[in-house]
């Protein structure tokens, strides 16, 4: 019998990987980018108001506002969670703070943090019953408070609106800094946030454990339901905030106002390459997929789509950023 | 000629990658016998049962029914033709009822109408356990039933399938005394109306009691069949573990200092009872024990990931409690997990990544990661135990078991630790990656941890540890200092008849 000859070698590891033009480029960002491009390009040939710089700087005020929520749902989502309450908790603190301001006749700036308080204690609530109940999904105990504090919000203001708020409240939702509106640079600057918390703090790194193996994860000494309970809870903030923007661009509050906004936020992670089964994501592909499902809506309804085409195309959009990288596992394996 | 066999194996191979899961099995089951089947954990009879249920297709070799040469595409193939297995843990549907359990997958149905006829299924089943000596109430849902009664269930569910050949996987391992009695007079009344039983276990005594003949399985081999009364107790110990004790093991040349961890009387209803023990710094102390005695929940709930009821955990003199396994680590003790792909790693991700986890805080300024340290750690950590990849990158589901293990292993070493626990740090590495995780036991020892090393192996167990523990049943059976100890003095405080005297007061 043959025996290999083996010296002894002690076995060293690279920490640097040699450059590659197909990691650079494939990646599902530059998909995105392209479908960005192509909407744009749409938009052009629908209409002659829709590609220049005002419009496009202006389209965003439309958007943007729920958008700001995309952030914590992304890393809902990388944790394998998922929040269907935000558009309930948008619309719960708004109704808080329009009845703080105008039944209750406290000041406003008093109102704007009642507001805050109630997003967050909202999250708070999801993410301890989801901790605290694993049997229950999160979809089950999000559907739950979603019903409630729509609920809740139709008590306080019995279906009705509230507005008159003072005049520098507008500011959130139609002014401008150095002539580019407020709420664009806010979400620019949350953006850079979640960026950074979500790819460059430990913080981010055990949120992308959970996703990956939650177990795992905890044998590694990480406190999952800790975690999972801040991310719920930054999700329930940044939806009062939201509610602060949407209140100020519509001058007044209902209970009805952001209904459907989470289908709108989920639309947009999971175009923007958060999987679904949890684990992976980048706040990158998520900026460009709001910008994508923003543009479309602001564009289909700059020459008066019906809404319906809208659904239409965001769904066809989605089940295609599912089925694509599904179809070059295929063949690979072929 | 008639065949006397009923189900006959010969030269049964099963090869998995990298692995020989069985090799050249042999066996022969004769009609209305039972037929005991007895191995160490891993000897590769969990393998048998799935090659003859169909789960498996063999690599090699033939198997005949009845005389004739079969082979099974499926495990549905295998029930049409009379063939059930019952197993430890039973696979039922919770949720469902008696009946539905019973005639699942074999519904009775309306002869024109085809839909359910639950008045006949009803009946039968109430019949099925009446003839069984039951009185379990075909409606009752399935998961309000005792484990002794849903096994009753699965039998009946076999007997319904008109399975001529049953199979019982350790059927008695969650059974008291009692429930065992009653299964033990319904399986002779299913092998005295000439049903063939393939009954696998642990205990001695299921076999003295039940078994005309048992075939013995050791490293995925075939060792023997013999008739139960001509096969003593020890030769029978010897077919099952072997005699000669592996090469591969370090030579021991720490010697042990103070004591770091002691456990005293630690219990949880259910898992374990009375734990006490010590390990000292240095020193390797083996725990073993079968499978299901209680190893896992102690080393689990020592690390946090579990509370225990009573008792209390000593680091260095002082008492510690840890409610969560970042609390164990700080508190020194670090815990490697049995099923390294599901609790040990996160198969995804790269070996950095993985090796850092448990230190992120050490790596970080407010949270702020600082990945060129990172990178650092990770390489140093990983070339100490010598993990075989290119770069820190490779992601850990591309490595060998073994490899992964290092992994898990470089991961513990980041934090700073004084007591190791090792569950089944070997299992499902192939015996050269077994070597060198041993060499890491022992450095590790000799790096002055206390290591508690968790195996089912008695080869190991014997050629690593300084001092063995043997559970049995959610408690210490006995303790030996690892000299002149012997395979058979393990096992048979393992799996004696003889119950653990209860100490009094």
């Amino acid at each position: 019998m043959e025996q290999k000859k083996q010296t002894y070698q002690p076995r060293t590891l690279e920490t640097q990987l040699p450059f590659s033009w197909k990691r650079l480029f494939f990646q599902w960002e530059w998909m995105l980018l392209l479908i960005l491009v192509a909407v744009l390009l749409f938009g052009s040939y629908v209409s002659p108001y829709f590609l220049n710089y005002p419009s496009l700087r202006d389209g965003t005020m439309v958007f943007l506002d729920k958008a700001l929520i995309v952030f914590p749902m992304a890393m809902i989502m990388i944790m394998r969670d998922i929040d269907i309450s935000v558009g309930s908790t948008v619309a719960l603190s708004s109704v808080v703070m329009a009845s703080l301001y105008t039944t209750a006749g406290l000041p406003m700036e008093i109102a704007i943090v009642a507001c805050l308080v109630t997003g967050a204690v909202c999250g708070l609530i999801n993410g301890l019953l989801i901790v605290k109940f694993k049997e229950l999904s999160a979809v089950i105990v999000t559907l739950g408070t979603m019903i409630l504090y729509r609920g809740i919000a139709y008590i306080i203001l019995e279906d009705q609106a509230a507005g008159g708020f003072p005049e520098w409240f507008g500011f959130f939702g139609w002014g401008y800094v150095f002539g580019i509106p407020f709420l664009l640079i806010v979400f620019a600057a949350l953006a850079i946030v979640f960026g950074i918390l979500l790819h460059r703090t430990t913080f981010g790194r055990k949120v992308f454990a959970i996703g990956n193996n939650p177990t795992a994860s905890r044998f590694s000494g990480v406190r999952v339901d800790r975690i999972k309970v801040i991310v719920f809870m930054l999700a329930g903030l940044l939806a009062a905030i939201t509610a602060i923007f949407l209140t100020s661009r519509m001058g007044s509050t209902r209970p009805n106002i952001a209904t459907m906004y989470e289908l709108d936020i989920i639309a947009m992670a999971a175009l923007g390459g958060v999987s679904t089964a949890g684990g992976k994501g980048r706040v990158v592909g998520v900026v460009i997929a709001v910008f994508i499902i923003g543009y479309l809506q602001y564009g289909l309804g700059l020459i008066n789509m019906p809404s319906q085409l809208f659904l239409i195309i965001v769904g066809a959009l989605l089940i295609l950023s599912v089925a694509i990288p599904k179809i070059g596992s295929l063949m690979k394996r072929k | 000629m008639l065949n006397e066999f009923v189900l006959e194996m010969k030269g049964i191979t099963k090869a998995f990658p990298g692995v020989k899961a069985l090799d050249d099995m042999q066996f022969q089951l004769k009609k209305g016998e039972i037929h005991a089947l007895m191995g160490e954990n891993g000897a590769g009879k969990s393998t048998f049962i799935k090659i003859i249920t169909g789960v498996h297709e063999p690599t090699e070799g033939d198997m005949y029914l009845f005389g004739e040469k079969i082979s099974f595409q499926n495990p549905n193939e295998a029930e049409k033709l009379g063939i059930a297995a019952i197993y430890q843990h039973v696979t039922s549907y919770p949720d469902l009822s008696v009946t539905e359990n019973i005639f699942m997958n074999h519904e009775i149905r309306h002869p024109t109408w085809k839909t359910l006829n639950w008045r006949e299924m009803h009946k039968q089943a109430r019949e099925l356990l009446r003839e069984l000596g039951s009185s379990i109430d075909p409606k009752a849902q399935m998961n309000t039933l005792s484990v002794a009664q849903q096994q009753i269930i699965e039998i009946a569910k076999a007997i319904s399938t008109k399975a001529k050949i049953i199979i019982m996987d350790e059927p008695t391992a969650a059974l008291t005394a009692r429930e065992s009695e009653e299964l033990y007079r319904i399986t002779e009344k299913l092998r005295d109306e000439g049903t063939s039983i393939i009954f696998i276990s642990h205990r001695f005594e299921d076999m003295y009691r039940l078994a005309s003949r048992v075939t013995v399985l050791r490293d995925s081999k075939y060792i023997g069949t013999w008739n139960v009364d001509e096969i003593s107790n020890d030769k029978l110990i010897v077919a099952m573990v072997g005699r000669e004790i592996n090469q591969i093991f370090p030579d021991k040349i720490v010697t042990a200092g103070d004591t770091v961890l002691e456990v005293k009387n630690l219990s949880k209803l259910g898992d374990f009872e009375d734990i006490s023990f010590s390990v000292k710094k240095g020193e390797i102390l083996g725990m073993t024990g079968l499978v299901g005695a209680g190893r896992t929940e102690v080393c689990q709930a020592i690390f946090g990931i579990t509370r225990f009821e009573k008792g209390e955990i000593l680091l260095n003199g002082s008492s510690v409690k840890s409610r969560n396994p970042q609390e164990a680590m700080q508190n020194g003790i670090g815990y490697l997990a049995e099923d390294r792909l599901e609790q040990g790693l996160v198969v995804d991700w790269s070996i950095e990544k993985n090796v850092t986890l448990a230190n992120l805080s050490e790596l970080s300024t407010y949270t702020w990661l600082h990945r060129a340290k990172e990178k650092e750690q990770a390489k140093t950590f990983g070339e100490k135990v010598q993990i075989k990849a290119t770069s820190i990158f490779d992601t850990v589901h591309s490595l060998s078991g073994g490899n992964q293990q290092k992994v898990a292993v470089a991961k513990l070493l980041t934090k700073d630790l004084k007591v190791i626990l090792l569950d089944e740090p070997t299992k499902g590495v192939d015996i050269g990656a077994k070597a060198a995780i041993y060499e890491i036991v022992q450095q590790l020892a000799e790096a002055g941890y206390a290591v508690l090393f968790v195996s089912s192996e008695m080869p190991e167990i014997l050629g690593m540890s300084d001092r063995i523990l043997v559970m049995k049943e959610g408690r210490i059976a006995a303790e030996f200092v690892n000299r002149g100890v012997t395979q058979e003095m393990i096992l048979e405080a393992a799996m004696g008849e003889e119950p653990v005297q209860k100490k009094s007061g």
